[in-house]
């Protein structure tokens, strides 16, 4: 990630303006001069049996964090302080995924390829495959199956990868205001019928919500809908889930 | 009005399965968040004997979840999520409760228009049970088996 001198200068002007006077644009452009550095620290914790997008996501939620947090007083570059306070963030991830890190190795891979094996089953089958036709396919048990769907999945106490969660950050609507986690794509319409929290969340969990929800379509229909994998499905869906759970358990009384 | 104690879970509305194979697991957990997990794998295990395709069973995950934080919200500070599996040849239903020890009252489920709506689309019935002490959901099977 070496940047021109001028470049540097420059940020360091913006980090120092920033600091004084908080200005949203100015955020977002400094954010966005740094999204490389996030997705590249995300990339290095690939393969681990997270999702590479997923890890995206929080490494981008830390950038965030990091852009706010930033004291340019202190001497040090930015890239350095970003780098340690997102790998930080990225570590923690994967702390507090709990059972699911725990998750023997064999299992987070078994996810994975049971990601392509739903897809393709799907198509020859021409419909829903069952949990024992997977397991055939994948020369595994059905429990093997059960448990690595499971493993796989991003169930999370904790709000951090939650756009628009954790009280305390502003800006972890990132993918919202940056548009990179759906370049060109339209938010949902009629996003409030489930719930005025759902306007929180990146427009492609809005279009999920609402494609599952309100117009009935399943899971495998919206994968197709979209051109995204089913299993990419069921996660951003449990997320979304998760995350109006606890921002309604945020604003409820007492 | 709370009910007695030693009431089962959702025994009154039992009779909606009718006769015939139904077979029943019983779970009880902490009442904290992290045993949810056991909730949703037993129910998607369940499902899995059932021929459930994979679609329901994510759906079935999903609703098991939404249910289990029904009970779980607020956290309590003690107490046990009493869940019942009760299966027929095309479909599974699930009790719960959330069961707050010796002498306390079950706390109604929180379920509001949000909770509804999602599990309206997850799956075919779910309502309060056991005068509103208990949650109830029942999945069909639709997706044909192989």
């Amino acid at each position: 990630m070496a940047l021109e001198e001028n470049r540097r200068q420059e940020l360091r002007d913006k980090f120092g303006e920033f600091a004084t006077s908080r200005d949203p644009e100015l955020r977002k452009a400094l954010v966005e001069a740094h999204i490389g550095l996030a997705e590249f620290l995300a990339r290095r914790f690939n393969n681990r049996g997270e999702a590479l997008d997923d890890l995206v996501q929080v490494a981008s939620l830390a950038l965030v964090k990091a852009v706010d947090r930033f004291d340019p007083d202190r001497g040090v570059e930015f890239s350095t302080y970003a780098t340690h306070t997102i790998a930080g963030e990225l570590k923690r991830h994967f702390r507090d995924r709990g059972w699911a890190v725990r998750a023997p190795r064999r299992m987070q891979e078994l996810y994975l390829r049971l990601g392509q094996i739903v897809s393709t089953l799907s198509q020859e089958l021409g419909r829903s495959p069952t949990i024992a036709e997977m397991a055939r396919s994948a020369g595994v048990s059905e429990e093997e199956v059960l448990e690595a769907l499971e493993a796989g999945q991003a169930y999370r106490s904790s709000s951090l990868d939650s756009p628009g969660g954790a009280g305390e950050d502003q800006g972890d609507d990132l993918s919202t205001r940056l548009g990179e986690d759906d370049p060109g794509f339209e938010r949902a319409e009629g996003r409030a019928i489930l719930s005025p929290l759902v306007a929180e969340l990146p427009a492609r969990q809005q279009q999920i919500l609402q494609l599952r929800f309100y117009e009935g379509l399943t899971q495998s229909e919206i994968a197709q809908e979209l051109g995204i994998s089913q299993m990419h499905v069921s996660r951003l869906l449990s997320r979304s889930l998760m995350f109006l759970r606890s921002r309604a358990a945020e604003n409820a009384p007492g | 009005m709370p009910p007695q104690a030693s009431e089962q879970v959702g025994d009154k509305a039992s009779s909606q399965l009718g006769h015939g194979g139904d077979d029943q697991v019983r779970l009880t957990l902490p009442a904290r968040p992290e045993y949810v997990r056991l909730a949703r794998i037993t129910a998607s295990g369940l499902a899995s004997r059932l021929g459930f395709s994979w679609d329901e069973i994510e759906d079935l995950r999903l609703a098991v979840d939404e249910l289990c934080h029904a009970l779980l919200s607020p956290l309590p500070t003690d107490g046990t999520m009493r869940l019942r599996y009760a299966m027929a040849d095309d479909a599974i239903e699930v009790f719960a409760r959330l069961d707050q020890g010796p002498g306390k009252a079950v706390r109604a489920p929180a379920i509001g228009d949000l909770s509804h709506q999602i599990l309206s689309a997850l799956v075919d019935e779910h309502r309060l049970v056991d005068p509103e002490s208990s949650l109830w959901i029942r999945k069909v099977r639709r997706d044909p088996a192989p």
